[in-house]
This record gives C-alpha cells, structure tokens and sequence, in this order.
C-alpha cells in the first residue's frame, strides 16, 4: 500500500468514527425537549426505589451522564487526536453505561442502541494505530453489522409470543389512537374488524423482517447489508412514529460504516 | 483482513488476532446465546421477566443484563389504581389494561407515565402482566407519598413498595 492509499485510507477510518459519532449525537438529541420535560418531571417527583443505588435515582446524576455523554460525543466527532478520541470513546461509553441503567432512563432504547454504537467507538478507537486502514476498515463494517444483526434478532426473539403474532400488541399500541399519519389514515378508511387484521399482516411482517435481519445481516456482503440495515432502520420510525429515529439514527450511522470499504483509489472489495 | 470468506472462518480470524475485538464478540455470543436460549428454557425467559418488572434479585444481575436488546419484547400490561388491588376489581373492566411495548414499569418510572399518576401526590397502586409464550409474571407495587407534610412542597417524593410477584405457567 503506497502513502497515498495510506492517507485515504485514514480519511476513511476518520470518516466512519466521525459519522457514528454523529449518528450518537443525532439519536441524543432527537427527542431532546423531551429529556427536558423528563428532567423536570424527575425533579419534581422522586421515586425512592431500594434496588437502584440512590446514584442511579438521581437527576443530578442523570444529568451530569447525559450532558457529559454529548460533550464525549461532539469532540469525538470532530476531533482527529487518536488519543482524545479514545478517552472520549471511554468517557462516552461510561455515561451511556450508567443510563442504561438509571432508574429514570433504563427503558429508553435510545441510550441501548447509542451504546452499542459506543462499544464499536471503543473498539474502532483501540485499533487505530494497529491495523492498516484499509483492513481495519473492512473489520469495522463487519462488526457493525454484526451489531446491528444483535439488535435486530433482541427485537425479533421478544416477539416470538403468541400476543405479537396475533397483531394484538402492536394493534393496541398504534392502530388504536396513535396519532401518527399511517394510522391516522388507516382508522379513517378501515373498521376497528379490517384494522385487526392489518395490524396481524404488520406485526407478522415485523416479526419476519426481524428474524430475517437478526440472523441474517451479519453474513451478507458489506454494502448489501449497509443498504438493507439503513432501508429497514429508517422504514420502522417513518411507518409507525418518527420518535424512533433516537433509537436508529445511530444504528443508520452505523450501518452506514459498510459503505465506506470501498473506494476506488483503495481498489475493488474482495468481499 | 486475510482469512477465509466464510462468516464464521473471519470471527475465529478476528476473535485471534484483536483482543479488544474478542471481548466484544464474546459479550454478543453470550447475548445471542441468551436470546436464542430464551423461547425454550423459561429460566431465560423468566429472567427477562424479572428484568422488565425491576423484580431481579439484585440490581447487580439486573445491570448485567441492560446490554441485551429488548425493543417491543414480550406482552406487557399495566394497571394503575387508586386503590389496593382487589377493591376496585368490581367496577374496573378488564379490558382497559392495554399491551405496552417493553419494560412496563415504565408506567410509573419514566417521564411522562410518572409525571401522569404521580402528579395528585396520592396513594396509587399498580398491577403489571408479563407474557411470554407459556410463562407470566404478575407484579404488584404501592407507590406511597413519603410524608403528610408535602402537600405545599413542590417536590413530591414517593415510596415504592413491593407487593408480590408471582410466576403463572399457562
């Protein structure tokens, strides 16, 4: 590999972290006015609950963890110190540790999903200077696949219930009163009876695509996967709640690192 | 990446030559072990269970598990009353606990579900279902204000209380 190739193939090593950084960033921030709103709501209500440590019940601490988590986050994103990032990679992948596990962020699957992209920060950020770019490359799109595919099969495997496979869950959270404009329009043109029904024909649809995804993306070839990963990660939030994109627009970002193994002055994938 | 084309042959490859990369494929192969463990040994199942309702018996077991996803899992229910579960079973339709997507503790823990029942600094009590494939779980908690002399505060502070939590195979 000559200098020139090296140097492309910094730029894209660099690129691939800076954008799952951003992808971090943009699920943080998504929903962010309501963090704001839970915020107070936690300051003004306290639930003293003996299994969580007090550290983990409260607000101080919940905000220290999320401010933090951004700044780790935005210098990561636009800085090109290998070092600061690894101490930003570690410094992100703590904070969102304890969201995880907070009492007043534990069920938010944004902070799980920015997690994960975290963990293939920490690991992306621990071979910089070890691997050469173009095969470091090639290993980070793999593991964000791999990645992705976990996710993806947690989804599926919850559904493998008879409740889900009905349509029944899923007709009560969104076909009921969702105000959202696929349901919106589906209640004004079709009778609670029709509604049931499509509301089996989607949970199923979601159940296979899941499955399919779960054991399935990881195996695929690098940009085959990206583009399946990225259509399926933006079809769920725009088909039933945009809310959601705090939960994928990581995981877009992620799948996103596929992408980036080609390049023509690295020459064609092998893969 | 100089190894095999097969998936499996560039896992070996990867897991041998990149620690930071072994540790992080065996945190997956221990998840993926778990999921695919759980529609058929209702001790996983049963786990995750006590996860969703914060019935583990540790916080610590329960931490361990936060890195295994869970969007949309299980069937969940809740119901929140004003009264000790029982008292009010006359009157309160059945039908009115709808499903909920996962953790259904929720329903008092986070945001806007806790700024909506907690907002009367009253008494409330909540009853929540888990189902998943044979196996349920009931949980039943009293959110309690912690002291008379709130009512002027503009900070409420409740008390949770565990009141049972039962394992019904169907």
């Amino acid at each position: 590999m000559n200098s020139t190739q090296l140097a492309s193939g910094q730029k894209q090593l660099t690129l691939a972290h800076s954008l799952v950084q951003m992808g971090i960033l943009i699920s943080l921030l998504w929903k962010i006015s309501f963090f704001i709103y839970a915020n107070e709501v936690y300051e003004t209500k306290s639930i003293r609950d003996l299994f969580f440590p007090d550290l983990l019940q409260s607000s101080i601490t919940l905000r220290a963890c999320f401010l933090g988590t951004i700044f780790c986050t935005v210098v990561n994103a636009f800085s090109t110190n290998r070092s600061l990032q690894r101490s930003c990679n570690v410094g992100q992948l703590s904070g969102l540790s304890l969201l995880c596990v907070h009492q007043g962020t534990y069920n938010d699957m944004t902070f799980l999903t920015s997690w994960w992209c975290a963990v293939w920060s920490w690991w992306i950020g621990n071979r910089f200077d070890i691997d050469p770019p173009r095969e470091l490359l090639k290993k980070a799109a793999f593991l964000a696949r791999l990645i992705v595919s976990v996710i993806f099969l947690g989804g599926a495997v919850g559904k493998w219930t008879s409740e889900y496979w009905s349509g029944q869950v899923l007709y009560d959270i969104y076909f009921v009163d969702k105000d959202y404009w696929t349901f919106n329009y589906l209640r004004s043109n079709y009778n609670p009876e029709q509604l049931k029904w499509i509301a089996l024909c989607y949970s199923r649809l979601v159940i296979i695509l899941e499955t399919l995804a779960g054991f399935g993306l990881w195996l695929l070839k690098d940009r085959v996967s990206a583009w399946l990963s990225i259509l399926l990660l933006i079809l769920i939030p725009l088909s039933s709640n945009l809310l959601l994109f705090s939960v994928t627009g990581c995981l877009i970002a992620l799948s996103s690192v596929g992408l980036l193994t080609i390049k023509p002055n690295l020459g064609i994938d092998q893969y | 990446m100089h190894t095999g084309t097969h998936p499996l042959q560039k896992l070996i490859h990867l897991a041998k030559t990149d620690k930071s990369m072994l540790s992080v494929l065996i945190l997956i192969i221990g998840i993926v072990s778990w999921l695919l463990l759980t529609p058929f040994a209702p001790w996983f199942a049963k786990q995750s269970m006590q996860r969703f309702h914060l019935q583990t018996n540790s916080f610590l077991g329960w931490s361990c598990q936060f890195p295994i996803p869970s969007m949309y899992n299980f069937a969940n229910r809740y119901k929140v009353e004003d009264y000790p579960p029982g008292l009010t079973a006359l009157w309160i339709d059945e039908n009115d606990e709808r499903f909920i997507n996962h953790f259904p503790t929720r329903c008092f823990t986070f945001a806007d579900a806790r700024d909506y029942y907690l907002s009367h600094k009253q008494n409330r009590w909540i009853t929540l279902e888990t189902s998943y494939r044979e196996e349920k779980l009931v949980s039943k908690y009293h959110l309690k204000p912690k002291s008379a002399d709130q009512e002027h505060s503009t900070q409420t502070v409740f008390e949770l209380i565990r009141l049972s939590s039962t394992f019904e195979h169907e």
